[in-house]
């Protein structure tokens, strides 16, 4: 696996996809207890889960889009929430 | 510095402040302690105030009394009446008997009361301004100053300013500690309990005011070996965050409350800080008054308007 | 150029979270001589009854913590002695907050300190894989097997046996699921010795961040803070040598510490009482965990509300207003390297002379000046390296 340094985004920016990060491992840890005898709870939350994975995405294709960040095939991006640094992880 | 000495002579001696004396129990401070102490206090060139409970005391102690310059702090029912009209300073602590009472301009007089009887006494109060040159009113239920209280606090301080303002446009300069003192002041002019003054009580021991000794708290030093206020600097305004930052010089910054409230000496309750904010409120508006009626009236004085009742909400850390 | 020495990494959402301490249990397999706990035992253990009144009160009281994130901790004794009582207050409050649309759902932690010896239990484990994305946990352990056992010893009659082997057994497992783990050593009077191959020892497990430091009690002797200084100055040597400072940290060196502090500019408190809450197994609220009778030696608790009446914020007004010139002494307002010069609320409480939270204990004064000079030696003499490597020439520079 290579790491490889692509570019930086605003605090703000960073703010925003640390919320939905948290939310999300938030709601699939809440998933792992939750169970279908709370309904209104359980039909919330994946409703939700759902909600939060698209927003979570929609971070990704806007940054994207505004940055130009380098890409390669089969690799994904990541950040790292201390510094607004963006990665390009690539499988080896 | 330590620059005052209260004697609470008995264990039932009148309250002049916001505690209540221990009921139950009449035991009178020894004469020998009294005399120890009364020695003690001029070679520390300390002011003396006495405390008497309502059966008066016996010779031997007024003999001893009298060896030294001091205050007579004494209860409106004291049963002796030579006693009662020696006293400087009168204490009611009901209003049982105020109407009738001889009032006499060279004596100032205190009134302990909670919170709604007070409210409920405005015409009184107003009427006793007349009468008086200095009056104190003592609020025996601060830590009971709840939300509900504010208001009616309020409304029956500002209903004392027409009545003050028609005594001073008439030359009769009327003293009302909840009122006048914060237009007189400076600066902050507190209890003091701890630095500038000291209580010996009846068991013959130091305490930082008799409120500690009768709430059961430690003395803080005996005749024998003198009083040992371990951290004497928590007694100064300089190591009051809320207080040192405040502007309601009137304020008793009462270092028992304060101790019941918060658990320490320097920081006062919410209920402390917000009466006596109502109060300084109420003083501008009454120094605003004064100026109508008397235009040029303390010139120099500035209470400016605030929108806090409580300095804790501007230094909160 | 970025630094190649490594940080220390700064608490998770430090200064934006609230801290909310669970007493689960005052039992602790281990009696550990430092231990500041005088209270422990084992039978004021938590019950559900009360930890979920305690959820409910708090989160009821959006209002009143703000903060926008949360530290949910759990502490004793050993907290992991109450692994299924932990289970079920977390899954609560998650479901809660879930419920609740409380914030502090999007930004929680659940927090442990643990002597690590039943870290691979069954249900420790299985509570880690279920909230791991949450959690963080510190085992402690104190160094090299002597020092550790010099001290961290297993409870109960018959002669001392030190726990060193039953925790450090975990530290591979807890490594691997928090690589960036780090662990607290606790310094007192006879450990002073072993520091240096304490915190190589530590580093040789692979714990990147050792959070050191002196106990606050008066405990300190004749000579203790030449024999401190003369150990630190042994393991800046080694950090430097060996080049360990670029992947290892070790709290006791700081660029920050060793300074004059501004009576007006650098006046707030150390120590973050008040700003945390504490809940004791029978419900009351305390300022933070050393207020608790537990932890007292000489004087009563401060309790500050319970479960039923809730929080007396009056109680939490010294707390507040708090600042250092006013609780401590003229020596430390003028000291010239006061910065770095820690203190705990609780042992200032502990140690005063009245019962007060504005009297600064210093017992610690003489070793604060102890590690600042050590400390000075480590970054003039790491400063010193980095420069000269920076400017030592290279092969492919052609001699003119």
């Amino acid at each position: 696996m290579t790491k490889k340094k692509i570019g930086r985004v605003t605090e703000q920016e960073r703010d925003e996809i640390q919320t939905l990060f948290e939310r999300r491992n938030g709601l699939n840890e809440l998933a792992m207890i939750l169970t279908a005898d709370k309904p209104e709870l359980y039909e919330r939350l994946v409703k939700d889960m759902g909600e939060s994975t698209t927003r979570f995405q929609e971070w990704w294709d806007r940054m994207g889009s505004k940055y130009q960040w380098e890409s390669a095939p089969d690799g994904h991006w990541e950040i790292d929430f201390k510094n607004c640094t963006i990665y390009l992880v690539v499988p080896q | 510095m330590i620059k005052y000495l209260i004697i609470p002579l008995s264990d039932n001696a009148v309250s002049f402040c916001h505690y209540n004396a221990r009921k139950g129990s009449s035991a009178t401070i020894e004469t020998e302690t009294l005399r120890k102490a009364l020695i003690w206090a001029m070679k520390e060139n300390l002011s003396v105030q006495f405390l008497y409970p309502s059966e008066g005391v016996g010779k031997n102690i007024e003999l001893i009394i009298n060896t030294i310059d001091h205050t007579d702090i004494v209860p409106a029912d004291c049963r002796d009446n030579n006693r009662l009209k020696g006293a400087d300073i009168v204490v009611f602590n009901t209003w049982d008997g105020i109407e009738t009472f001889g009032f006499r301009p060279d004596q100032s007089y205190i009134i302990r009361t909670t919170t709604e009887i007070l409210i409920n006494h405005r015409d009184g109060i107003q009427a006793l301004l007349k009468k008086v040159n200095r009056l104190n009113i003592v609020v025996t239920d601060v830590p009971n100053f709840n939300p509900e209280l504010h208001n009616g606090y309020q409304e029956f301080l500002e209903s004392l300013i027409p009545t003050i303002v028609e005594e001073y446009s008439s030359g009769h300069m009327v003293q009302l500690n909840l009122l006048t003192d914060r237009i007189m002041l400076t600066g902050m002019n507190n209890c003091n309990a701890g630095n500038e003054s000291l209580t010996l009580a009846p068991d013959g021991n130091f305490y930082t005011c008799p409120a500690f000794y009768f709430d059961g708290f430690p003395a803080v030093g005996t005749t024998e070996q003198g009083p040992d206020i371990k951290n004497p600097q928590l007694y100064r305004l300089s190591h009051a965050p809320i207080c040192r930052i405040c502007d309601a010089y009137q304020c008793k910054r009462c270092v028992w409350h304060n101790q019941q409230l918060t658990f320490e000496v320097n920081t006062p309750g919410k209920q402390q800080c917000v009466m006596a904010h109502i109060e300084r409120n109420a003083s501008r508006k009454l120094l605003e008054a004064l100026r109508k009626a008397m235009p040029g009236f303390m010139s120099e004085t500035i209470i400016q308007e605030i929108k806090y009742l409580d300095p804790f909400d501007n230094i909160k850390i | 150029m970025d630094s190649i020495i490594k940080d220390l990494d700064t608490t998770w959402q430090d200064g934006e979270s609230k801290n909310i301490t669970f007493i689960v249990t005052k039992d602790c397999q281990l009696a550990c001589k430092y231990c500041y706990l005088v209270g422990k035992n084992e039978k004021e253990r938590m019950t559900w009854e009360v930890a979920k009144a305690a959820v409910d009160y708090i989160l009821a009281h959006e209002e009143d913590f703000q903060e926008p994130s949360v530290v949910w901790d759990f502490i004793g004794g050993e907290p992991f002695l109450e692994i299924d009582l932990i289970d079920r207050i977390c899954d609560y409050i998650k479901t809660e907050t879930f419920r609740l649309n409380h914030h502090w759902f999007d930004s929680y932690r659940f927090s442990f300190s643990t002597n690590g010896i039943n870290y691979d239990s069954e249900k420790v484990q299985r509570f880690i894989t279920k909230n791991h994305s949450h959690i963080s946990v510190g085992i402690t352990i104190d160094g090299t097997k002597r020092k550790h056992d010099l001290n961290r010893i297993w409870k109960g009659d018959g002669p001392e046996k030190g726990s060193y082997d039953a925790v450090v057994k975990n530290i591979p497992l807890w490594l691997s699921q928090f690589p960036e783990g780090s662990t607290k050593v606790t310094i007192s009077s006879a450990d002073i010795p072993y520091i240096r191959e304490s915190v190589l020892h530590l580093y040789s497990l692979g714990i990147k961040e050792v959070n050191i430091n002196v106990v606050f009690e008066d405990v300190w002797n004749d000579g203790d803070d030449k024999l401190f200084e003369e150990q630190l100055t042994l393991l800046a040597d080694d950090i430097i040598e060996h080049g360990l400072y670029k992947n290892y940290a070790c709290s006791f060196f700081s660029e920050a510490i060793g300074k004059p502090l501004d009576a007006q500019l650098d006046n707030q408190n150390w120590c973050g009482a008040g700003k945390m809450l504490s809940i004791d197994a029978a419900g009351n609220f305390y300022p933070c965990t050393r207020f608790a009778g537990y932890s007292l030696r000489n004087k009563r608790p401060i309790i500050i509300g319970n479960i039923t009446d809730g929080i007396d914020s009056n109680k939490l007004r010294p707390f507040l207003t708090l600042d250092r010139t006013t609780q401590s002494p003229q020596k430390c307002i003028d000291c010239e390297i006061a910065s770095g010069c820690a203190w705990c609320q609780g042992e200032n409480y502990d140690a005063a002379k009245t019962d007060t939270i504005f009297q600064r204990s210093t017992a610690i004064c003489k070793m604060h000046y102890a590690r600042v000079r050590a400390n000075n030696y480590y970054w003039n003499k790491l400063f010193r390296k980095e420069e000269l490597e920076a400017n030592k020439p290279t092969q492919s520079v052609n001699p003119i």
